[in-house]
């Protein structure tokens, strides 16, 4: 016999009174009452060419107090969704972390671990927000809320013409970036990750430094910045990192890939290159770059001051902010790059994708009020979920049978699946 | 110019009757009497009409044109200043109207410019007359949304921090009006985070006059002044900016005593925020002799103490870890003679 199984961790409050529910309402059904005899209401098996696939319901799933929504993206480390507070209703985005795959990652448990400590102390606009940690033991999983984002500032960029930004647009976000850097280094913090990846951008266009998995924290009680590792992007490194020197100062390393992250999102090219790593530190080790002509004079001039080889004479953030290409304002021109929609959605206004899933939770009644009657097919099903735990976030799988067996019925309801209580069949 | 209604007035003329107005105000001695009312009703109307002119209505943008013309109108006719000096005289709708032309003005930004910045650079009496706004209850509080438009340019700050006027925020955080002291103390911490190197000059600079005054709101009566203080000098010491002022405060035995008092004071929230600044003073690890001689002498008492120090917080990891930090490192002090 088939069993229904209800998906661990999704939402299935009220099922006993559910069922019930099914109970009185299959008994109206008269599918029973058929002049056919009973037997042909028995299973029969079923060719796997004669079973078509309905797509998938969204159904809601709860992790703690949030309710899940579409995948904004996927690291090495796992998923990142969009999700719901359901008690502030604050639109959030949750990354997932699976032990099994941290632990292949060097480092990868340590990062995360140093990662949650850092970002709980930090609370500034331009650094992204740590909400809450909730962790499952038994799933091996955890779960960081943090502040939603439409989007990582280099897919945007990919997405422009020309990979480059307008200058109103692009100035926006460096001067942002440099708020959110002067902020971090107030508090000890080296990133040594800057660059368009790890910058988030929320609905209203505020950018959000993250992934401080690399970052590090420096003894408030030493005199100077010096840090001995980095485990950055080599593209975004600069030379001391790439000569190989035992110490640096780790407040001009983050200054060096803003500077590289500037060029990138003004030029849409990187200063330096390489086939490979080698030949990339190479370069980065002569410090040798050009800046394209299309450059203004004033722009050359910070991004010369922030590329600067010798890490003494390298920009400070104050000088950064006394550059006159910082304090100008770029008017603002009518090309702006929007975030792009998620893969597989054409949605550019980037709607809440949590939305669809309540509907699951809290419009059931209805649906099932609407649902319309079928000549040619009776909906049975089985969901049979496999204990992977990747398919808990998925509903059940719904399977449409044709019904072979001869009912002369015309009227046949047609009944989800989900509430087809199949042991009233084995009852009769 | 619009073909019909009424006629509108060219900026000029508006700067000219406002200034008439003002000047006829401040003269007055009878505020009741009808010329003055006539002017106080002429000062807000034009001001009303400055303000949507800068600002924009419903059904019309504001025009550069004119913008950049009443701009240079009242910076011809200092009336930033005339404005400020005689802010008490104006009523309710026009003191507001005052502080958002104030404000708007302020944003004006050509290329690397800020042409009200630089008005203002060359009249100081304009922000000694906001901070001193603070003394007047009626103005207090539209004098702070102007000074705390001010903060966001560096020059100004540097100059609001030279004036002897600035420590008199210390007795403003402390008044008895509480919405004019807690916006009087919003004010004075942007005066002292906004702009972090120009802030950790000042502080190292003026170290001796900055906390003399500043031991007297960490000892203030008033529990909010306390607490704001204290939060405020726990996020002082801890910023990397201030980093010679921080080394400079956690070698002062007094400075010490003073945060083991308030770890015993009877409000729990003054108690955790002395524990954050109380933490710098031993995790240190170049202790002065003073500071360690009072460690050492609380040594046990002090191990006692914290053990039992808000152990209802199990939530707040970071409070644990850092807590339990600090019972190792004092229960580790080694008694002087030995260590050498």
């Amino acid at each position: 016999m088939v069993d229904i199984n209800c998906p661990e961790g999704s939402v299935d409050f009220e099922e006993e009174e559910f069922h019930q529910q099914l109970v009185n309402d299959f008994a109206s059904v008269d599918l029973f009452n058929d002049d056919d005899p009973l037997d042909n209401l028995f299973f029969h098996r079923v060719e796997s060419d004669q079973i078509i696939y309905q797509p998938r319901q969204k159904r809601a799933k709860l992790i703690g107090k949030y309710v899940m929504g579409d995948i904004l993206g996927e690291g090495s480390y796992g998923k990142v969704k969009e999700c719901l507070d359901s008690e502030t209703l604050c639109r959030k985005a949750v990354k997932i972390l699976k032990k099994k795959r941290l632990r292949k990652i060097p480092n990868g448990e340590a990062n995360v671990k140093r990662e949650i400590c850092l970002l709980k102390k930090l609370h500034h606009k331009n650094i992204i927000h740590l909400t809450d940690v909730l962790y499952n033991e038994e799933k091996q999983k955890m779960y960081m809320i943090m502040d939603y984002c439409v989007g990582v500032l280099q897919e945007i960029l990919e997405s422009a013409p020309g990979q480059v930004f307008p200058t109103w647009q692009a100035h926006n976000y460096f001067c942002q970036l440099i708020n959110g850097l002067e902020y971090l280094h107030s508090q000890n913090i080296v990133h040594k990750d800057i660059k368009p990846g790890n910058l988030l951008l929320t609905t209203d266009a505020v950018l959000k430094i993250s992934d401080f998995g690399v970052a590090e924290a420096l003894d408030p009680f030493a005199n100077d910045d010096t840090c001995r590792t980095s485990q950055g992007s080599p593209a975004f490194q600069p030379p001391e990192i790439a000569n190989g020197d035992d110490t640096f100062s780790g407040f001009k390393v983050d200054i060096w890939s803003s500077g590289v992250t500037l060029y990138n999102i003004m030029t849409g090219k990187y200063p330096f290159e390489g086939d490979n790593i080698y030949k990339l530190f190479e370069n980065i080790g002569k410090g040798e770059y050009t800046i394209p002509d299309e450059v203004d004079a004033l722009l050359s001039s910070l991004i010369k001051g922030m590329l600067e080889y010798d890490s003494q004479k390298r920009f400070t953030i104050r000088q950064i902010k006394a550059h006159d290409w910082f304090r100008k304002k770029h008017p603002r021109t009518l090309d702006y790059v929007p975030p792009p929609p998620l893969p597989d959605s054409d949605d550019h206004l980037r709607c809440m994708t949590v939305l669809p899933y309540l509907e699951d939770l809290y419009m059931n009644e209805q649906t099932e009020e609407e649902e319309d009657y079928n000549d040619e097919e009776i909906f049975l099903g089985t969901s049979e979920i496999p204990k992977d735990v990747e398919q808990l976030d998925e509903g059940p799988t719904y399977i449409i049978c044709h019904n072979k067996s001869g009912v002369k019925k015309k009227k046949k309801r047609s009944v989800s699946v989900r509430k087809f209580n199949f042991n009233m069949c084995k009852q009769s | 110019m619009p073909l019909f209604g009424g006629k509108h007035k060219t900026p000029q003329e508006l700067v000219r009757t406002l200034r008439e107005s003002l000047i006829y105000l401040s003269q007055c001695r009878d505020r009741d009497d009808k010329k003055a009312q006539k002017a106080s009703e002429e000062v807000s109307k034009t001001l009303n009409t400055m303000k949507n002119m800068l600002y924009g209505t419903a059904d019309q943008d504001p025009q550069t044109e004119i913008t950049a013309q009443l701009a240079q109108e009242m910076y011809n006719h200092d009336m930033i200043l005339l404005l400020v000096t005689h802010l008490d005289r104006i009523d309710f709708e026009g003191k507001k109207d005052v502080a958002q032309i104030f404000n708007n003005l302020l944003r004006r930004q050509f290329g690397t410019r800020f042409p009200t910045v630089d008005h203002i650079s060359t009249k100081k009496q304009i922000l000694v007359i906001l901070v001193r706004g603070y003394e007047y209850p009626e103005i207090a509080m539209i004098c702070g949304m102007m000074l705390r438009e001010c903060c966001r340019h560096e020059e100004l700050v540097r100059m609001i921090l030279e004036f002897d006027e600035f420590y008199n925020f210390f007795a403003y955080v402390e008044v008895s009006t509480f919405d004019i002291a807690s916006d009087a103390f919003s004010t004075f911490k942007e005066l002292l985070t906004r702009h972090k190197i120009l802030c950790a000059e000042f502080l190292e600079q003026n170290y001796d006059k900055v906390f003399t005054h500043y031991q007297k709101l960490l000892n203030s009566d008033n529990y909010v002044t306390r607490r704001q203080a204290l939060k405020l000098l726990g996020e002082l010491l801890l910023d990397r900016h201030n980093f010679t002022t921080m080394t400079r405060y956690i070698s002062s035995a007094d400075n010490l005593k003073l945060m083991m008092n308030l770890l015993k004071d009877k409000s729990r929230n003054i108690q955790f925020e002395a524990f954050h600044v109380f933490k710098v003073f031993v995790a240190n690890p170049n202790k002065p002799r003073p500071i360690l001689e009072i460690l050492l002498r609380n040594q046990e008492k002090l191990v006692h103490f914290l053990s039992k120090f808000h152990n209802d917080r199990s939530e707040d990891e970071q409070f644990n870890d850092e807590k339990a930090y600090l019972i190792k490192q004092i229960k580790e002090l080694k008694p002087l003679d030995e260590q050498h």
